[in-house]
């Protein structure tokens, strides 16, 4: 993982000295890029709060889940972070906050309704584990470096349309033409190294998830309980069918961008599984 | 649908399930045509008279939804099938079968199954989708839309198409069918 950030990092460095010396205005556009990520790094709970349609509520509302959460934060030794409720079938949980101290764990109905009380635990437990692992601060550098990119890239695509607007019309369009390329080309291994990234991350925490809990097996079989394939098992009636022509529904995943969700694609859940079954079976043979 | 016949036997040779003795056929009623009007009597006709009568017994009953069931009840459970079978093709024949929406088997679990992942009693559907030409387990777990168990249909759907029958690949397609009269 230490080598994928490394890359990410050496890609970057590489970058900035290439459009130094290409004559961009780096500053500019480091400069809003960064408050635009600073304000969404600072405001993620309202803004994933707001996006999800996540609601916080109190020990009272949801007392048993409250108390899973205690005592799953006080086995990572962090402040009882702020617990959320989506009202939606589709099972999920994330996590978001930019330390333990700002810290939000937010669970769906649906997830709820599903799994038992030893799987909901596997799974807040992993998303505590992100919070403990400080990824969404890991997050927020990388994807500042892919947004700069983006950005570039956008600027760069307007500025060939329109060769300079108003009057500013040089002779360098071949140099432009170089550094769209480069930036296009800088953009996507940047956006596979945060993919990795992310993955990493991602085995990261259900492997502190696993410790915490001594428990491998409960976030297995709850990622299997409620996998995608199963969610996609409908709640319509065949009835309605006759009024009504058989759409294809295909569950809108929820998306919570700054956050870090249970279901991402990266890495893939089989893998997930795998991994988790074969720590269990380590642990259960003290073999670690 | 003859695969459900072959899945069954599997499976009760195994020890892992009982079918009950009912199976219903629910399609769409349309009240003012003629072979509705009398449909006690042609199902009479196709069920008891001439070659391949059965003894499976049969009730009409109507949901609150403008669906029509035919509920049928025979011991064997192949008969109860070819039954099923035979309602099933009168309807569509005199009645248009885009009218036929499904044929649904009742089944239940009895002692450990599959490394115990179903109860002992645990009560399934198998409904049959006339348009799509496959089945789906069913396991609902209360009266409204959406109450179902739906880690246990799934597994059920792998065990099901690994003992032969013919399971609709597409999850999406595995609609509930609540309140079933029987």
């Amino acid at each position: 993982m230490y080598f994928t950030m490394f890359m990410l990092g050496f890609l970057y460095a590489v970058f900035a000295l290439f459009l130094m010396a290409a004559g961009m205005q780096l500053m500019f556009v480091g400069g809003i890029v960064g408050i635009m990520v600073v304000v969404q790094y600072y405001m993620s709970e309202k803004l994933i709060l707001m996006s999800t349609g996540a609601k916080t509520v109190t020990a009272e509302q949801q007392p048993a889940l409250h108390k899973m959460v205690k005592l799953l934060a006080d086995r990572y030794e962090m402040p009882m972070p702020k617990v959320a409720v989506i009202d939606t079938p589709i099972p999920n949980a994330f996590a978001t906050g930019r330390n333990p101290k700002n810290a939000l764990v937010a669970v769906t109905t649906g997830i709820q309704q599903r799994l038992n009380e030893r799987e909901l635990q596997a799974v807040i437990g992993h998303e505590l584990a992100h919070v403990a692992n400080r990824d969404m601060r890991v997050l927020a550098i990388a994807n500042f470096l892919v947004t700069v990119t983006s950005f570039l890239m956008t600027m760069l695509f307007w500025n060939m349309l329109f060769g300079g607007m108003g009057g500013r019309r040089n002779n360098n369009g071949g140099g432009v033409m170089m550094v769209y390329l480069v930036t296009m080309i800088v953009y996507f291994i940047g956006q596979l190294l945060v993919l990795a990234l992310t993955r990493y991350r991602e085995y990261g925490a259900d492997h502190t998830g696993a410790e915490i809990s001594g428990d491998p097996g409960a976030l297995a079989d709850a990622l299997e309980k409620i996998s995608g394939t199963v969610a996609n098992i409908p709640d319509k009636d065949l009835r309605k069918l006759q009024t009504a022509s058989a759409f294809l529904i295909i569950p809108a995943a929820l998306k919570g961008e700054g956050s870090m969700n249970l279901f991402s694609t990266h890495p893939p859940l089989q893998e997930r599984v795998k991994r988790l079954r074969e720590l269990e079976q380590r642990m259960r043979y003290g073999l670690r | 649908m003859s695969t459900v016949i072959k899945t069954e036997a599997k499976l009760q040779s195994l020890g892992e399930i009982t079918p009950s003795r009912r199976a219903g056929v629910i399609y769409k009623n349309n009240a003012d045509n003629a072979f509705q009007s009398d449909i006690k009597n042609e199902l009479n006709e196709v069920l008891y008279l001439g070659e391949g009568a059965t003894k499976t017994a049969f009730e009409i009953e109507d949901d609150d939804r403008g669906m029509r069931w035919i509920v049928l009840e025979d011991g064997n459970f192949g008969d109860l099938v070819s039954s099923v079978y035979t309602v099933g093709n009168a309807i569509g024949m005199n009645d248009g079968a885009d009218n036929l929406l499904a044929a649904v088997f009742e089944l239940y679990f009895t002692g450990t199954v599959e490394d115990n992942t179903y109860r002992s009693g645990l009560r399934t559907y198998w409904i049959y989708r006339y348009d799509r030409k496959a089945f789906y387990p069913f396991v609902p777990t209360g009266e409204s839309e959406g109450d179902r168990d739906r880690p246990t249909e799934a597994r059920l759907g792998q065990d099901l198409r690994k003992h032969g029958l013919a399971v609709e690949k597409s999850l999406t397609e595995w609609m509930g069918l609540w309140g079933i009269p029987f």
